[in-house]
């Protein structure tokens, strides 16, 4: 890349790669940054600390993203097809907005999409486009579009900036050829999507093209997978493949994920770039169907994963083994020796003493003995967080004791007979 | 602006997989099996010309056939077809290598060229006015109906996308059976120094987009409608 004259900024976290792009919109006086379809830059939220520098005019130029732009930055629900929550009058609302006034007909919008945007392209000085794949041996970025948009903001403005997820190398030409026939039958069906392009800085001679490329390589929590069980989510190429086949992606659709990257994939990378704090829950909203797992492309083993998070989580996060262990120990102990058992059935009712309810009951179990517990201490608090534990039965009254007296009745009723 | 924070991020990455850090030259990948070769590879020229007719207009593209000679009267009824306006053409020698040369000499309307001593605004707004181009490709991919053209001074980038019809011309002897084997031409040209480029395009059909319901629509910001060319004598 840089033998080609172009600049690369490795970027560790998403303030670096904003900082690096804001500060270099600052130093060339961009005016107008066209934008092509990119998740990494939704990552780093990009856009709107961009919009914040003054006079500064920003365009999404892919039609969904700009219909979502133009919709008050609405968020994406799908990876490929990030308007899918959208029908077509609820879009020519949004475009009646910016002076449409034809029907709902798809190609009638898009054609005043077309021209509303070309308008942009055509003053644009700096444009900023994601990356679908890196060539590592010749420097080239390897982009795949169905629109053309990303091809416009690659050939008309001076300046570009390619922002791309740390994972996105290959090796060569070759193995990009490779990918984009896979990307593009599993995420549109298609056997090559319209256009693939495979384009660095400029070269003598040629008259448009950027001037001046600059590629931000972003790490941004991705090497949180290296090493780890997750490693292979890096190899996903965005298909949105698993998303589609997905039964709780089909019925929440993409804006219940809370992450910009919904569907199975998701679930699976936002606990690995944002933390189990943030997306703790993403894991468990799977059936474990394997859908996913059997349609990826790359060979994720999506569902597999999303176990290997859920039981990292309780591993690392839930239990506090040491203590514990010594708990489990000590009820080890306590149900392998009879004289031991016996003594802890005599305690248990009164044992239980301070952990009962004090307030009054409103529906009763069959058997009550004296009050439930709502806050059992230690092991046992997993179950009383979030329902109530009957309290023991006195020593008296326990199942044991009634046994005995009812076989003994049962002995002298025989005797009766 | 260059990355000072190279060696650090590259090390960091390198500690976190626990793996030392690697050239790719010692490491190459070796592929699991030749598919991507392989494929198509034994069909004959002309079993390919007719998959890729019947693939190129399975993506909306029109499909028509010219010996050298009939290419100037199929590229003004094209011109009449469209009702266009203005006509864009590369700095190209295959244009005379077709036999073009006094076709566009004379064509109504009057040809304007992408030009290498050009301006970036002046053939930007050439490709921006033309209602017409006809552009000149390397390769016609079979298997996906999609022609390949890297960039040159002559025909930019802008040159495939900004017009409203295009018009791509290609040798029937360049018709091969996947996008794989125009890969290899390039890689090998690129790395025998011999083309020298930015930018190489993969295109497959007119511009189209499924953003609103999933409707396909056919033209948004490229070309709305292509049409390729093949020359049945070269
Ligand atoms: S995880 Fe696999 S199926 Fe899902 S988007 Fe990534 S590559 Fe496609």
């Amino acid at each position: 890349m840089e033998k080609r004259g172009g600049h690369v900024y490795f970027a560790k976290k998403d303030t670096d790669a904003v900082n690096y792009i804001t500060n270099l919109a600052k130093e060339k006086h961009v005016q107008r940054v066209v934008k092509s379809k990119s998740m990494v830059t939704t990552e780093i939220d990009l856009d709107k600390q961009l919009l914040k520098l003054p006079g500064m005019k920003l365009m999404e130029t892919d039609l969904a993203e700009f219909i979502l732009q133009s919709d008050n930055w609405d968020e994406p629900t799908h990876i490929v097809f990030p308007t899918l929550h959208k029908n077509r009058d609820q879009i020519r609302g949004v475009f009646e907005k910016l002076g449409y006034t034809g029907d709902n007909d798809p190609t009638r919008m898009a054609r005043f999409a077309r021209e509303y945007l070309r308008g942009y392209f055509l003053q644009a000085d700096m444009g900023i486009t994601g990356c679908n794949f890196a060539i590592a041996d010749s420097g080239l970025i390897n982009l795949v579009t169905n629109e053309g948009n990303a091809d416009l903001t690659m050939a008309i403005p001076k300046t570009q900036v390619v922002v791309m997820g740390m994972e996105r190398l290959v090796p060569s030409l070759k193995e990009a050829e490779v990918l984009d026939n896979m990307l593009s039958r599993s995420a549109v069906g298609q056997k090559l999507t319209s256009y693939c392009s495979f384009s660095g800085e400029q070269v003598a001679g040629e008259s448009d093209g950027p001037e001046d490329l600059h590629v931000v390589i972003l790490d941004n929590g991705r090497s949180n997978a290296l090493g780890t069980p997750f490693e292979s989510v890096l190899q996903c190429i965005r298909c949105g493949a698993c998303l589609n086949v997905c039964p709780i992606y089909r019925h929440i659709g993409g804006h219940g994920y809370g992450s910009i990257y919904p569907g199975p994939i998701g679930a699976v990378l936002s606990p690995v770039l944002d933390g189990y704090e943030k997306f703790g829950d993403l894991p468990f909203a799977s059936s474990l169907c394997g859908a996913c797992t059997e349609t990826c492309p790359v060979k994720i083993p999506l569902h597999r994963l999303l176990i290997k998070h859920r039981e990292v989580m309780m591993d690392k996060l839930k239990t506090d083994k040491a203590f514990n262990k010594a708990i489990m120990k000590g009820i080890g102990m306590g149900t392998a020796h009879s004289d031991l058992f016996q003594m802890a059935l005599q305690f248990d009712h009164s044992a239980t003493l301070p952990f009962v309810s004090k307030k009054p009951t409103t529906v009763d179990n069959l058997y009550n003995h004296q009050g439930h517990i709502t806050h059992a201490p230690s092991m046992a608090k997993g179950w009383t967080d979030v329902r109530d534990a009957p309290r023991p039965p006195k020593h008296t009254e326990n199942f044991r004791r009634w046994f005995k007296d009812h076989e003994a009745q049962k002995g002298a009723s025989n005797d009766d007979q | 602006m260059t990355s000072d924070n190279r060696e650090e991020f590259l090390n960091f990455i390198a500690a976190k997989a626990e793996r030392p850090r690697h050239q790719l030259t010692d490491h190459p990948f070796v592929p699991l099996n030749d598919l991507p070769e392989t494929t198509l590879a034994d069909k004959t020229p002309a079993e390919l010309f007719a998959l890729a007719k019947e693939n190129s207009e399975a993506e909306h593209v029109t499909f028509k056939t010219a010996a050298t000679a009939d290419l100037p009267s199929v590229l003004d009824q094209m011109i009449t077809d469209k009702t266009a306006q203005s006509l864009l053409l590369p700095t190209d020698e295959r244009i005379a290598a077709y036999g073009l040369t006094d076709w566009a000499a004379q064509v109504a309307p009057r040809p304007t060229y992408w030009d290498p001593a050009g301006s970036r605004t002046e053939n930007i707004q050439r490709a921006q006015d033309a209602d017409l181009a006809i552009g000149c490709v390397e390769f016609l991919c079979a298997e996906s109906g999609t022609i390949t053209v890297a960039t040159t001074p002559g025909q930019g980038r802008s040159f495939h996308f900004l017009p409203k019809h295009y018009v791509a011309l290609v040798p029937q002897s360049r018709i091969v059976p996947r996008s794989r084997q125009a890969m290899d031409w390039y890689d090998t040209e690129l790395k025998a120094g011999r083309l020298h480029t930015s930018n190489i395009n993969f295109i497959t059909g007119p511009s189209n987009s499924g953003d609103i319901e999933m409707v396909l629509v056919v033209g948004v910001h490229g070309p709305i409608d292509m049409t390729y060319v093949v020359l049945t004598d070269k």
